[in-house]
């Protein structure tokens, strides 16, 4: 797709309160691009297990190229957010795990705050690995915020998962304490746990300076521990809105029969699933992300239907 | 509204005259090629390029030159335009039938490949052709497609009519029967004034057609082998599609070994997608699917 991020691309910082936690939510938009791309909806981007959410959605690195989902959106007219679950960003640090149930309740806690600066009583929702359970999550729960739902490197049922399997492995690490670090060396191991080309060498170097910066460098283990013993934790039955199930080739995450077995048991038949080459788990900051972009965009766009 | 440049070309299988029709802007600029293969009941330009008296946007062809693609069709034997003969035109038969096409896209155009979309027993042309012919086919569409057949519904009607489709290599259509497609699986699907267009227009050449591919759906599936395909595939299948079970079509995907594909249902939607009423969302995902961007490694992954 052709692609210019738009000069006037703005920025705000607002905050929800969960009980005594402070969550941090971040808006970017373009007000020409809106002009140019009138109707667009509000889209919201949930980060997944070991990022904060700038790092996932907004991380700059402009000598590589446009790396910010949230400037892409941006620029393409939609009204762009995310949030920094529990534990995360600059969300408050607490004794919690920010298990996926946490992560919903953040995400309710946020959309009043969403509603009442932008209007928009409901979102497209844009999930990615634990972040996809979470937004599924809360589409099960909340079925009147969530106008599409696309979940990417999700996991259903967890059964055969590589990657699962070898985080299960150190399962009492991720319960005996409910933080663990994430530096360069962690998103090294995260970027070529699937396969080594499909990322640019230098972003676990990026991505560590990102979340340095956006949080301190330590994330909850809830997540991890939902989906090595918790799964499922989304029922797909109970999801009313159109979605689009997007998996990168080389994802570990989930085998292709979970992920099948997820798309077939959804019971509203406006779905895609889509699978494409050249992705692994982080399809965002990949290298072909602009394919990534090209079908997101185009499944938030297609026309409406015209019968009754 | 576009202007449109159209020929008309003359391919050639085992001495059968076979009628070629392309359509795309009225400018001398190279355009990436689209085939579209057509079923068992219309002809190509009939169901492709199909003018609605009163009406709007029905031709695909039309769509699809508009959005910047050199768009091709192909009266298969027995259809339309090309030669009426004793053959029964079944799914194989389309293999030569569509290399002889390409041949002459080949020279018109210069492109050795096409993107090949088929509708019903077409996706089973275009998906036998894509097995036998992998350099021809850079992207292939199955849309209203069947693999193994299991318990789809139209095709458990259509075999109690066995005997009819083997005892003959022909089968009468009227406009009555034209009027069934739209109907069968979903009345309101389509707009009125669809299935009478679409009647004119093929029984102004004929009221018969071959009955190949009725009999190949109903005894000889799976036909095709999707392992065999080595191009990104889009799957498209309309919520009220009887041809077959949403299971079968999943397995069907399940078991494509590209990692290039697309399975996507529109709800609205029966088995013409291309001429339902909600045909802007299908003509989306294909324009989506076609102009996908290219990767932009190298890495061979």
């Amino acid at each position: 797709m052709t692609f210019e991020t738009a000069a006037d691309i703005e920025a705000e910082e607002h905050w929800a309160r969960r009980g005594d936690i402070d969550l941090f939510i971040f808006r970017k938009f373009s007000r020409s691009a809106q002009a140019r791309n009138p109707g667009r909806p509000a889209l919201m981007f949930v980060h997944g297990s070991s990022f904060s959410a700038r790092t996932a959605y907004d991380l700059e690195a402009p000598e590589f190229g446009e790396y910010s989902l949230m400037n892409v959106f941006a620029s393409l007219g939609y009204d762009v957010w995310t949030m920094d679950h529990e534990g995360y960003g600059k969300s408050s640090k607490t004794d919690g795990f920010s298990y996926i149930a946490d992560g919903v309740a953040d995400l309710q806690a946020a959309f009043p705050i969403i509603e009442r600066v932008s209007g928009h009583e409901n979102a497209c929702f844009f999930g990615s690995s634990s972040g996809a359970l979470r937004a599924g999550a809360f589409a099960n729960s909340n079925p009147d915020r969530v106008a599409k739902l696309v979940l990417a490197a999700l996991v259903w049922t967890g059964k055969g998962s590589p990657s699962l399997k070898k985080r299960a492995e150190r399962i009492d690490e991720w319960k005996a304490n409910n933080m663990r670090t994430v530096d360069e060396a962690a998103y090294e191991g995260i970027f070529s746990r699937d396969v080594t080309g499909l990322t640019i060498p230098e972003l676990p170097r990026l991505a560590a300076a990102a979340e340095m910066a956006n949080g301190g460098g330590s994330v909850p283990n809830g997540t991890y521990i939902d989906m090595c013993i918790n799964l499922p934790a989304v029922d797909p039955t109970k999801i009313e809105c159109p979605v689009l199930v997007f998996r990168g080739d080389h994802d570990g995450i989930a085998t292709d029969e979970d992920v099948l077995g997820f798309f077939s048991a959804l019971p509203n038949k406006d779905k895609q699933i889509i699978m494409m080459s050249g992705q692994a788990h982080n399809t965002t900051i990949g290298i072909n992300r602009h394919r990534f972009w090209h079908v997101l965009h185009d499944f938030l766009t297609i026309p409406a239907r015209i019968d009754q | 509204m576009a202007n449109f440049r159209q020929n008309e070309y003359w391919a050639e299988n085992q001495g059968v005259k076979l009628y070629l029709f392309r359509k795309r802007l009225n400018d001398d600029r190279p355009r990436p090629v689209f085939f579209l293969v057509h079923g068992s009941s219309f002809s190509g330009p009939g169901g492709f390029d199909l003018h609605v008296p009163g009406k709007a946007d029905f031709s695909f062809m039309e769509k699809f030159a508009g959005f910047g693609f050199d768009v091709w069709t192909l009266d298969h034997e027995g259809y339309g335009r090309s030669d009426r003969t004793d053959g029964n035109s079944d799914v194989l038969n389309a293999i030569p039938e569509l290399e002889a096409s390409m041949k002459i896209i080949e020279t018109e155009t210069g492109s050795t490949s096409a993107a090949f979309y088929g509708s019903s027993s077409g996706a089973l042309r275009a998906a036998v052709f894509a097995e036998a012919h992998p350099n021809r086919v850079s992207k292939l569409i199955l849309d209203a497609f069947v693999y193994t057949g299991k318990d789809a519904p139209t095709l458990i009607e259509r075999t109690k009519k066995l005997s009819q489709w083997t005892s003959s290599n022909t089968r009468a259509i009227d406009r009555d029967f034209i009027h069934s497609i739209f109907t069968r699986d979903k009345p309101g699907t389509a707009e009125d004034g669809v299935a009478d267009a679409l009647a004119d227009y093929e029984l102004a050449l004929g009221n018969t057609v071959p009955t190949g591919t009725y009999s190949d759906m109903c005894q000889k599936l799976p036909l095709c082998d999707p392992k065999k395909i080595q191009c990104p595939v889009q799957i498209i299948r309309g919520e009220h599609d009887g041809i077959a079970t949403e299971e079968d079509l999943l397995n069907y995907y399940n078991e494509l070994e590209v990692r290039d594909k697309q399975f996507i249902i529109i709800p609205g939607q029966a088995h013409v997608s291309h001429l339902g009423v909600n045909r802007a969302r299908f003509w989306h995902v294909v324009k989506s699917f076609l102009e996908m961007p290219e990767r932009t490694d190298q890495s061979g992954l």
